[in-house]
């Protein structure tokens, strides 16, 4: 894959857009992915990284990912100019079924860096946004300076058919700070969106996962009408190499997308 | 009367089957160890000991195995893929336990992506195995509802002679028949009484151990803490054991040319599951032989119908600590689910 867009979302946080450089496995993959789906992408040297594919189904004619710089892999990613070629092995795994959330409501829920597999299922709606009903966003993140897609948030922001929330951890505020102050969870009780009709899509890192789920079943929405993605470390992404197993369930095969009555079936001590 | 293998024409059949294009492997040892290895004589063959110390795994999944190499030149990228190694095998001498530790993983290799590496080395590869007629303290095969003579995974079961002198020949698959064609000759129709198979005393009641585990409230039972207190993560009896399949994938190069390989990994190693935040979702040791005795017993059971353990006892034997599966089962056939 060519890298043809290169962004920097937030520090250390780079989002790449990629191109196919072989039309058959464009071709591929535009057959075969959906939102929710995820991808191995690699430098050659220094191996692969899993990722979700952060651009929406909607939207084929490339990839991004969104990564925060961290080993040796997503150093050497982020290291990378326009121009480079990396690799991409996918995309893999199940996905959020869109079809089935038409003509109902959404609430997005999203912390930090989880925000790109929940941006793809966003954009995937708001492409088809008549399909849809009411659309809230509820996104947070440690400090401003972390809020990554500032461009797209701005965007949403404007639109009149999209709710945003959006929050960052006490202490994270700057002084022209007019949004909220607080952990996601709470800003989420706050805001109150109701459930009747309406598909939550919650993904941030295991603590926010945790207390996002306690907070909706206390707004009342039922555990088949919540969805998440559990990104966990994978290598082959094709349910051999074992470590992203929770439980019975491989998650490179059987998710990454559960509902969240599926995740309550899993040990949550291994989550 | 049945077809018998004298020990004595045993050099004639290695020689016979490297003749129709075999390599000849068996358990040989070394100084410091034994494993299957390629033989060139009979007389290589160590089928004295109760089994080798390192298991029939490695022969088809080894250690480290080279996936692609790539070229890096003007910003072309070239890759090219190793193919899996091909080529006649006929592995002679195995132990019943290794022989079922392959038929336990064709499933999981085999689900949605097939491992080509897996399935051609099995392809490839005549399982010849021999009875164990004898077990040490360590060997659990009948507590995994499995026998010093099973015949899971086998190609050719070989039943020593109770005078020693040879094996009583059971043709099992098409592919064993077709190898023993080739030594036809060597072989002599007579009725030799076979030594009686090894006892292997049943060390705890496996369907009371399932059971145990499959009661959610027994994943956070201390009992997980007390058993894996002395667990060193040293990872010794998953890369001794024959079925488990855990693997990284990792590059060795440099930016302009280099290997990406398959290496064997470990679910008991803390690093295998730590994400790149820093949260681990098997933070501990405790969670970690939790996982792996799960996943044998419980998940992967679950999964494909099989216990991921033929009952070898090499987890045990070899473990610096002395913790292994047979302790941790015996102990759980005592809890009250």
């Amino acid at each position: 894959m060519k890298i043809v867009g290169r962004h920097d979302e937030a520090p250390g946080v780079k989002t790449l857009r990629l191109e196919f450089q072989d039309p058959d496995d464009h071709e591929q993959f535009k057959k075969t992915f959906r939102t929710g789906m995820f991808g191995l992408y690699g430098v050659y040297g220094e191996g692969e990284s899993t990722f979700c594919v952060a651009s929406p189904e909607t939207r084929k004619e490339y990839i991004e990912c969104t990564f925060r710089q961290s080993g040796r892999v997503t150093s050497a990613l982020a290291n990378a100019d326009i121009g480079d070629l990396i690799t991409f092995r996918g995309p893999y795994g199940n996905r959020f079924p869109i079809e089935n959330f038409q003509g109902k409501n959404l609430l997005f829920v999203s912390g930090g860096i989880a925000l790109p597999p929940t941006r793809s299922v966003i954009w995937s709606c708001l492409d088809q946004r008549e399909k849809f009903g009411k659309v809230t966003i509820v996104y947070g993140a440690r400090t401003v300076a972390d809020l990554v897609y500032k461009h797209e948030l701005e965007e949403w922001q404007n639109r009149s058919d999209i709710d945003l929330v959006l929050t960052v951890d006490p202490g994270g505020e700057s002084p022209d700070w007019t949004h909220k102050v607080g952990f996601v969870p709470t800003v989420l009780e706050d805001a109150a969106p109701s459930p009747e009709n309406c598909i939550a899509i919650i993904c941030g890192p295991p603590i926010m996962i945790k207390f996002t789920l306690i907070s909706l079943k206390k707004l009342g929405f039922d555990e088949t009408n919540v969805y998440t993605t559990l990104e966990n470390r994978m290598k082959c992404g094709v349910g051999k190499c074992g470590r992203c197993n929770v439980g019975s369930v491989y998650v490179c095969k059987e998710g990454p997308v559960f509902t969240a009555a599926e995740v309550s079936c899993m040990p949550a001590a291994d989550l | 009367m049945t077809r018998i293998l004298f020990s004595d024409k045993l050099d004639n059949c290695v020689t016979r089957w490297q003749s129709a294009g075999f390599t000849v492997m068996g358990p040989v040892s070394k100084d410091t160890f034994s494993s299957y290895a390629t033989v060139e004589h009979a007389s290589d063959f160590d089928l004295g000991i109760v089994l080798p110390d390192r298991s029939l795994k490695e022969l088809f999944f080894p250690q480290t195995e080279p996936l692609l190499r790539y070229t890096i030149k003007q910003q072309v990228i070239n890759t090219e893929d190793f193919n899996p190694p091909s080529g006649k095998r006929l592995i002679f001498g195995v132990r019943p336990c290794d022989a079922a530790g392959l038929s336990i993983d064709d499933p999981l290799f085999g689900w949605d992506y097939k491992d080509e590496y897996w399935f051609q080395r099995r392809n490839d590869s005549v399982i010849v195995t021999i009875a164990c007629t004898k077990a040490d303290d360590f060997c659990l095969c009948t507590s995994l509802k499995l026998a010093p003579d099973s015949t899971n995974g086998s190609d050719i079961l070989l039943r020593p002679l109770e005078n020693n002198s040879g094996w009583q020949v059971e043709e099992l698959t098409d592919r064993g028949r077709e190898a023993f064609l080739t030594i036809a000759e060597f072989l002599q129709e007579a009725s030799e009484p076979t030594a009686p198979i090894a006892v292997v005393p049943e060390m705890f009641n496996l369907d009371t151990c399932v059971a145990w585990l499959q009661n959610p409230e027994n994943f956070e039972s201390k009992f997980w803490k007390d058993i894996s207190m002395r667990c060193i993560g040293c990872g010794s009896c998953t890369y001794l054991c024959p079925t488990c399949h855990c693997f990284d994938i990792q590059d060795e190069g440099d930016t302009y040319s280099g290997i990406r390989r398959k290496n064997w990994d470990s679910c008991s190693f803390a690093l295998f599951t730590m994400h790149t935040s820093g949260h681990n979702p098997r933070s501990t040791q405790s969670a970690r032989w939790r996982q792996r005795i799960m996943h044998k017993f419980n998940y992967f059971p679950g999964k494909f119908n099989v216990n991921s353990c033929s009952g070898c006892g090499r987890c045990s034997r070899q473990c610096p600590v002395d913790m292994g599966i047979t302790e941790t089962l015996q102990k759980i056939s005592t809890l009250h689910s």
